[in-house]
């Protein structure tokens, strides 16, 4: 950390800032500081207000109490805009870009309003900011047809575009692999000679603990405890309330027994599967098999096709070929619905949560399969014994969910439609690490009861430590598969991960 | 919009070459056509050039900055009251009559503007549509301007040479407006408020801003043509100038033209005003193919008849050059 210079005053700090929706206080009389020259980190739980305290020192929220001052000068009542002027840059957690707009012409705005360039050299600059993003090759491509994590990515680009002298980084790392997130570390460690002041609020621990000088951690929108990352990171509040265990170890040992007994007729298979997506080839040859009761998992670096292949086998993506057979019937071509009924159940990435429905109608919606209505509310009873937090907040609409909740809401979900075999794209995206752990407790739990998954997971040790069987994919192909245990010690696997993913981006 | 990047500078220079060359014939072929033309051709270009101008400048607000207004009728008749009155009443020439009926439209615009921008979505929509009936209704009652039956031209009605050319130079230069504004920071403002309001504001964009100057410059376009028609009937009353009907055809020729698109607008009018045409001899049926035909191009053409073309040709073009590089 010497290497950089040392951190003075305070470049923003707010007093007293609070911010309440109804009874709940998103944030609550925080004092905060972020000084000149130094990179923040802020962690805490889904729902512990680090969304809001971003949209509150953008402008973008209007506080209900307090005071937030920029360089000594009060700001809190300039709209969003003359803040971004002053500049204050920021991303948004769900990406926010101009759809029907090219990628270029995403960033145009910031140079043109904020950075007071002229229309030529402001292209010229912001084509200089997608090379450093990476961003380059998508210069001319409608921003809404990129993929999400392009899309987070145009959000840092588009905050740089501002020329910013502070910038509210908000969970621009989530999905990202190994190598990636390096790239991203290096970038934001990068910036620190141009922009005076970032502010990072993350799940992804290792950005936190590589990139910050400080690290805050909030909950309930209070602040918890407020030091050097390390010491931060090593202490037991911060560990109760937010880190957890961060493996799922229990699980593996009790699974290897029953998985050496194979039986010989797969749940699910899938053969020689392509896809594509207009000319886009993207799965090439990917064969799989579930036996019943099974946990596979599915690996890989960003775009080696994981959430295509989920989308192929629950009937989202007509394949181009190959044959895909559950419980001896082809199942390839068939719609989505028809796929549910026969006992395929997806849980898909992004939680995509009914927000204007209630908790419970959100799963009752998902319970048609149900032949009675003993059964469906049967299947709710199970629901709710796995997510006793459902069952208390099932009158609430889902858009007033924490981010932890909507997820259990997803999953359960997906159970209510009675699966025999449920694939999990991603359930622990954007999750604070102890809500992720007791998502995987929930799984292992379900698995107890005989329901076979396939889950698709970045986190390589978590999705190894869950799984009785994992594959791994590489550009369309299954490159690896077999046991977590030969497969964690494959070199291969660590070869094919990384190096897969610096192609990529 | 699409930017075709492994299009080659020569390639790109041979396609501007062959569209400017065709832009100049069309527009020696416009500007000679009374020379040959009949009277009736004439006047149903003048039709075609007045809706294009018109859905022109409802393009730029809706199509390019997201605000669906369904009040063109207002500014159409507050352009059309101004020239009368104006020529009426002080003797000024119809060309500045119409010039300051344009700039009315644009005042009133930017008088309504705070209460309007306040609202989003369909609420701007229904706000806009209420304005303009509300309009209609102050018309027909107040009587400081004719009330119910209006008010009678003084000025020569122009002739229909001079209707023809007034409409053409008004949509020419409607579309010139429209095609120079997008390439400001305007232009890009403008859609990037129409894709997101509050993420432009965090950009340093004051949308309210943005949206004043769209809606400015297309009120002062319908004045503009509010007023020629004026001049066209020598007889305005407020059923007619400020008539929902405006508003509807201004929608549908937009949309089945293709939103979005300099040209849509202007291939839209040309193709609604021909169809009406073909049917005038039989209404219901022009109303019917005019409202299933909306209902087909919004259901399998979303960027219109020509914008769907447009995108048809440059995706072949695209995957044509790609192939060969």
């Amino acid at each position: 950390m010497s290497a950089y210079p040392e951190p003075t005053g305070p470049l923003l700090e707010t007093a007293g800032l609070s911010k309440h929706y109804g009874g709940v206080r998103a944030v609550d009389e925080l004092d905060l500081e972020i000084r000149t020259g130094e990179t923040l980190g802020v962690i805490g739980p889904n729902g512990a207000g680090k969304s809001t305290l971003i949209g509150l020192l953008s402008g973008a929220i209007r506080p209900s109490a307090g005071v937030i001052r920029f360089e000594g000068e009060d700001v809190t009542g300039l709209p969003s805009h003359r803040r971004a002027r002053l500049g204050i840059g920021r991303t948004h957690q769900i990406p926010q870009p101009f759809g029907r707009m090219s990628v270029l012409d995403n960033l145009m705005l910031g140079r043109l309003y904020s950075a007071g360039s002229g229309y030529r050299e402001a292209r010229r600059e912001s084509l200089g900011i997608l090379e450093r993003t990476g961003l380059a090759p998508f210069a001319g491509t409608l921003a809404g047809e990129l993929t999400l994590l392009r899309l987070k990515r145009l959000e840092l680009a588009r905050a740089l575009a501002l020329r910013p002298r502070l910038l509210l980084l908000d969970e621009i790392g989530a999905g990202l692999v190994e190598s990636e997130l390096a790239e991203l570390i290096d970038l934001i460690k990068g910036l620190r000679s141009e922009v005076d002041s970032i502010l990072v609020v993350e799940h992804v621990i290792d950005l936190i603990r590589e990139c910050s000088d400080r690290v805050v951690v909030l909950d309930w929108g209070k602040m918890l405890i407020d030091g050097e990352p390390e010491e931060v990171l090593a202490d037991a509040k911060v560990t109760a309330v937010y880190l957890g265990t961060g493996t799922t170890q229990a699980l593996a040992p009790a699974r290897a027994a029953e998985a050496a007994s194979e039986p010989a007729k797969p749940l699910l298979a899938a053969r020689g599967v392509t896809a594509a997506y207009g000319s886009f080839r993207a799965l090439h040859d990917v064969s799989l098999h579930v036996y019943p009761g099974e946990i596979v998992t599915l690996l890989g670096a960003n775009g080696a096709g994981k959430t295509t292949t989920a989308r192929v086998l629950s009937g989202m993506l007509a394949p181009t070929g190959g044959e895909i057979v559950f419980k001896g019937r082809r199942i390839d071509g068939l719609r989505p619905h028809s796929i549910v009924r026969l006992g395929v159940a997806h849980c898909m990435e992004g939680r995509r949560i009914f927000s204007d429905l209630t908790a419970e109608e959100n799963l009752t919606l998902a319970g048609r399969t149900a032949r009675s209505a003993a059964e469906r509310d049967a299947r709710l009873t199970a629901v709710y014994d796995l997510f006793p937090v459902l069952k208390k907040r099932r009158g609430s609409p889902g858009a007033n969910l924490s981010g932890g909740q909507q997820q259990m809401l997803a999953l359960g979900r997906a159970l209510m439609a009675g699966p025999e075999l449920v694939i999990f794209d991603e359930i622990s995206l954007g999750l604070a690490p102890v809500v992720v752990d007791s998502l995987y407790e929930a799984l292992a739990e379900l698995n107890a009861h005989g329901v076979a998954m396939l889950v698709i997971e970045q986190n390589v040790e978590r999705g190894l430590a869950l799984a009785d069987r994992a594959y791994v994919l590489e550009k369309g192909v299954v490159a690896l598969s077999g046991r977590p245990d030969e497969i964690r010690g494959d070199p291969r696997l660590r070869a094919l991960y990384v190096g897969e993913a610096k192609g990529e981006s | 919009m699409h930017e075709v990047f492994a299009a080659t500078p020569a390639r790109l220079r041979a396609a501007r070459l062959v569209s400017a060359a065709g832009l100049v014939a069309l527009a020696i072929a416009l500007a000679t056509m009374p020379a040959f033309a009949s009277d009736y051709t004439l006047l149903v270009c003048f039709k075609i050039f007045k809706y294009a101008a018109l859905a022109q400048a409802w393009n730029l607000l809706a199509g390019y900055g997201g605000l669906v207004s369904l009040g063109s009728a207002a500014f159409i008749g507050i352009g059309a009251y101004t020239t009368a009155k104006l020529t009426i009443a002080t003797g000024v020439p119809l060309i500045p009559a119409m010039a300051l009926g344009g700039v009315t439209a644009a005042i009133f615009a930017a008088l309504v503007s705070p209460a309007l921008f306040r609202l989003r979505g369909l609420y701007f929509v229904i706000a806009t549509l209420a304005l303009a009936s509300a309009a209609q209704i102050w018309m027909v009652n107040w009587n400081g301007l004719g009330g119910a039956s209006g008010l009678y031209l003084t000025v020569s009605a122009p002739t229909t040479r001079g209707v023809y050319y007034m409409s053409l130079v008004i949509m020419a230069a409607a579309t010139v407006l429209v095609a120079g504004v997008l390439r400001t920071r305007l232009g890009i403002s403008l859609r990037a408020v129409r894709d997101n309001e509050d993420a432009a504001q965090e950009m340093g964009l004051w949308p309210f801003r943005t949206k004043l100057w769209a809606f400015g410059l297309s009120a002062a376009v319908m004045g503009v043509v509010g007023g020629l028609q004026a001049a066209r009937l020598s007889v305005i009353e407020p059923y007619g100038s400020f008539s929902l009907q405006w508003t509807i055809d201004i929608v549908n020729i937009a949309i089945i033209g293709g939103l979005g698109t300099v040209s849509g607008p202007l291939v839209g009018a040309v193709f609604v005003v021909w169809l009406g045409e073909r049917l005038a001899d039989y209404p219901e049926l022009h109303v019917a193919i005019t409202g299933a035909l909306l209902i087909l191009v919004i259901r399998f053409a979303p960027y219109g008849l020509w914008g769907s073309l447009l995108r048809l040709k440059g995706e072949t073009i695209w995957s044509r050059l790609r192939r060969r590089s």
